[in-house]
């Protein structure tokens, strides 16, 4: 015998929306403040340095924003990508094992790509990372067209396949691992010759980095698909239903299979445009992107501009909160993680409490 | 209107950072330029860990600034859990940096690469390398210890401990065996100090192919004691786990980065241990007094009982009454120079307790399938040895997991 109920919102305000995520962000940021408090440690000074992403008094501002563009560029490209495939109801959440192999195929091309002429390589990185990732993906969907397997199980196996695949390359020490720094006796990660490494704009003392750009054509590209072409149409009708589709004269398989191939290859251009802007490659390159990513597809509610703007503010929340705890020897990223944390789940619970209400039984029948 | 509540969602967002960032322009700054000194930090860890090797850093660094008079709570920038990840790792010196650190500590072997191309980014800021082997001549160094002089120690104490319940079989649970320097020189050392008062000691290397990892740890002390019927468990892992096993099954042990007596405290015998306080404060002097002369005066760091970095921590009542003298002896030559662990001349203990003496005799160091290392008499291996190219053992130790 429920007493309460779910019920989905009529309307859809947006005066009650504001309100709802306004209310959740403070509510979490005052759950972070009691904490700081208990630590002896003033939360508006906290604060204040964590939305500045501490630039106030920085002497080397300027590498504080290059270095929050290098966690928003693959940030951005991932949630696009997953986006597509979402949008498709193709849930691929194997987006850290296609940006891992796109990013050892990448790193392969770059360590041997001494005397090269660096846009030569960089091209080749990116299209070596696009080529492996995309065949993963397709993989998978194949798997999915052909035999109906369940995408959620194989994409999630690739993150951790890929994942002891890199940390296998990082752990040996042999002839044949040109991944490795040959001098040192401990096995450890080498840099890229100057060839792969990725230039930018000069803009006085601050660089920007050609990834940023293509990552905002990109974004721009995936807009105009999406929205004006036959493809982007054909994904959000497979998306809506499969049968209506296949009664539409849709060639399902061949959608899925060419949406997950675009979706996968862009995460392997993130892998490519990361590693060459990082000059070396880590098993923890990703910097989570795969799964971060799925959280900003769907706060986006899958809209690209969304995407673009909730890139961002992700990406303010991740260095600002590495940024202010660095200017607190008692506070650890552990309390960074559990903020943004608190954070992203209150604002989830505020998107839901704005498009759903809870009533007594009793009242919703009378309704 | 999907578009229009995620467009939401960030003006939200934006709105709350700039009440936060309003709330906070009255107090920014404050206190930052009360000194002038500002010491960086990298840890592979957090440190509020209550043990363990960041643990042990951070606790050396604090105390090293109160020392040369710099409040840790003001003057100490730390980035906590960093991956060995080039771009993390610049990062977190960037970050560092743009704080206005003028030394910065990295205290994981992973740090290598990002701290070398950075020390040249950044000339004005001192760069310090934990168990490293890079440097350049002006503001990079690396630093690691002797902790095998502490390792000979511990060792003399399982060595009397198995005198006496008669039985030759020492246990040691290793992260690694012959692949890295640090641990076989450890067990080496070990195994020596075993030997220099038992010379039937026999040490039983298993080996968990891993830094930390509690389960394994415990696996391996349990195995080492029902198996190989161990009398005491030597360690070079992360947690006390070697040692509670050896407590809850009536054996002995040494620890390793802390005084485990606490954790075991009718089994542990005593802990080799570092002080990185010592290390800590020097280089903190050097870089206050002159930057310029940071290389000359420091420069790449590598001491050991004689400078306090490493040591053994206070011998437990579990200990036989022998070991206090002969440890004491075994440190005072090490102290002052007259002998190191891997030469050609070998250390035995002799004597009861009151009058315990040491006699050196010239013998050959030989290894496991017993070519020679060192020739009897010869001198003390190199460093570069010790803390590079050693991927052998000693004679007297075996692996069991090979």
């Amino acid at each position: 015998m429920r007493k309460y109920h779910l019920v989905r919102r009529a309307d859809s305000q947006l005066r009650r929306t504001l309100i709802f995520y306004a209310a959740g962000i403070l509510i979490s940021l005052a759950i972070g403040a009691v904490i700081l408090a208990c630590l002896g440690i003033n939360p508006f000074e906290y604060y204040g340095r964590m939305f500045t992403i501490g630039l106030v008094g920085n002497r080397y501002g300027y590498k504080s924003i290059e270095g929050l563009l290098k966690i928003f560029v693959p940030l951005l490209i991932t949630s696009l990508a997953l986006s597509l495939s979402f949008k498709m109801r193709f849930w691929n959440i194997g987006g850290e094992g296609e940006f891992l192999i796109g990013a050892i195929c990448a790193s392969c091309i770059a360590f041997n790509s001494t005397g090269m002429p660096n846009f030569v390589t960089i091209v080749l990185m990116c299209l070596a990372a696009m080529i492996s990732s995309g065949i993963i993906g397709i993989a998978i969907a194949a798997l999915k067209v052909r035999f109906n397997t369940n995408e959620t199980l194989m994409t999630l196996m690739i993150n951790y396949i890929m994942l002891y695949v890199i940390r296998y390359i990082g752990d040996t020490k042999a002839p044949w691992n040109f991944f490795l720094r040959e001098d040192s006796e401990r096995p450890i990660f080498g840099s890229f010759p100057e060839s792969a490494v990725m230039g930018g704009i000069p803009l006085g003392k601050f660089t920007l980095l050609w990834s940023v750009l293509i990552a905002i054509i990109l974004t721009v590209i995936v807009y105009i698909y999406l929205k004006y072409t036959k493809h982007g149409y054909e994904i959000s009708v497979v998306g809506d239903s499969s049968a209506t589709a296949k009664y539409a004269g849709m060639s399902v398989g061949k959608i899925v299979l060419r949406t997950m191939f675009i979706s996968s290859a862009l995460i392997g251009l993130a892998a490519a445009l990361t590693v060459s802007s990082a000059g070396t490659i880590s098993d923890t390159i990703t910097n989570d992107v795969g799964w971060t990513g799925i959280i900003v597809a769907w706060l986006s509610k899958l809209s690209v501009p969304a995407v673009f703007v909730t890139s961002i503010l992700i990406a303010v929340l991740q260095y600002g909160c590495q940024a202010a705890a660095t200017q607190y020897p008692a506070i650890d990223v552990n309390y960074a993680d559990l903020l943004q944390g608190i954070i992203l789940f209150s604002i989830l619970v505020a998107d839901f409490a704005a498009n759903f209400k809870i009533v007594r039984k009793e009242d919703a029948n009378n309704a | 209107m999907k578009k229009l509540i995620s467009l939401l969602v960030s003006a939200a967002l934006a709105v709350t950072s700039v009440f936060a960032l309003a709330g906070c322009s009255g107090t920014k700054g404050s206190g930052n330029e009360a000194s002038n000194f500002k010491v960086g930090a990298i840890y592979i860890n957090s440190q509020n860990d209550t043990a363990g090797y960041t643990y042990a850093h951070h606790h050396g660094i604090t105390e090293a600034m109160k020392k040369v008079g710099l409040d840790p709570a003001k003057d100490l920038y730390i980035v906590d859990n960093v991956p060995e990840d080039d771009e993390k790792v610049k990062q977190a010196i960037d970050q560092l940096a743009g704080n206005g650190c003028n030394i910065i500590f990295g205290i994981s072997f992973g740090y290598l690469n990002a701290m070398d191309e950075k020390a040249k980014e950044y000339p004005d800021i001192i760069f310090s390398h934990a168990t490293g082997y890079l440097s350049n001549d002006k503001n990079f160094n690396n630093y690691f210890g002797r902790i095998y002089q502490a390792r000979y120690l511990a060792g003399i104490a399982a060595g009397y401990k198995s005198l006496a319940l008669g039985n030759n079989n020492i246990g040691y649970v290793s992260a690694w065996g012959t692949e890295y320097a640090e641990t076989c020189s450890g067990i080496n050392a070990f195994a020596m100090g075993c030997m220099a008062v038992n010379p039937d000691a026999n040490v039983n290397v298993y080996e968990i192919y891993t830094w930390g990892d509690q389960e394994k740890e415990r696996q391996a002390a349990e195995l080492l004691i029902d198996t190989y019927g161990c009398c005491v468990i030597a360690q070079h892992c992360d947690s006390a786990q070697p040692q509670i096993v050896a407590n809850e099954k009536g054996v002995y042990g040494c620890g390793y980065n802390s005084d485990m007596t606490k954790e075991a405290p009718n089994a542990h015998l005593a802990a080799p241990v570092w002080n990185w306080d010592a290390y800590y404060a020097t280089a903190m002097k050097a870089a206050m007094t002159n930057p310029a002369t940071f290389m000359t005066e420091v420069g790449n760091y590598y001491e050991g009982l004689n400078a306090g970095l490493v040591d053994v921590s206070a011998l437990s009542a579990n200990c036989e009454p022998e070991t206090k003298e002969a440890v004491e002896i075994a440190k005072k030559m090490m102290v002052n120079g007259e002998w190191d662990v891997f030469s050609g001349v070998k250390l035995s203990f002799s004597g009861a307790a009151g009058s315990v003496t040491v006699t050196k005799a010239d013998a050959d160091l030989l290894k496991d399938d017993g070519s020679v290392i060192v020739a009897a008499g010869g001198a003390s291996v190199d460093d570069g040895v010790i803390q590079g190219s050693m991927d052998y053992y000693v004679k007297g130790v075996t692996q069991v997991n090979k």
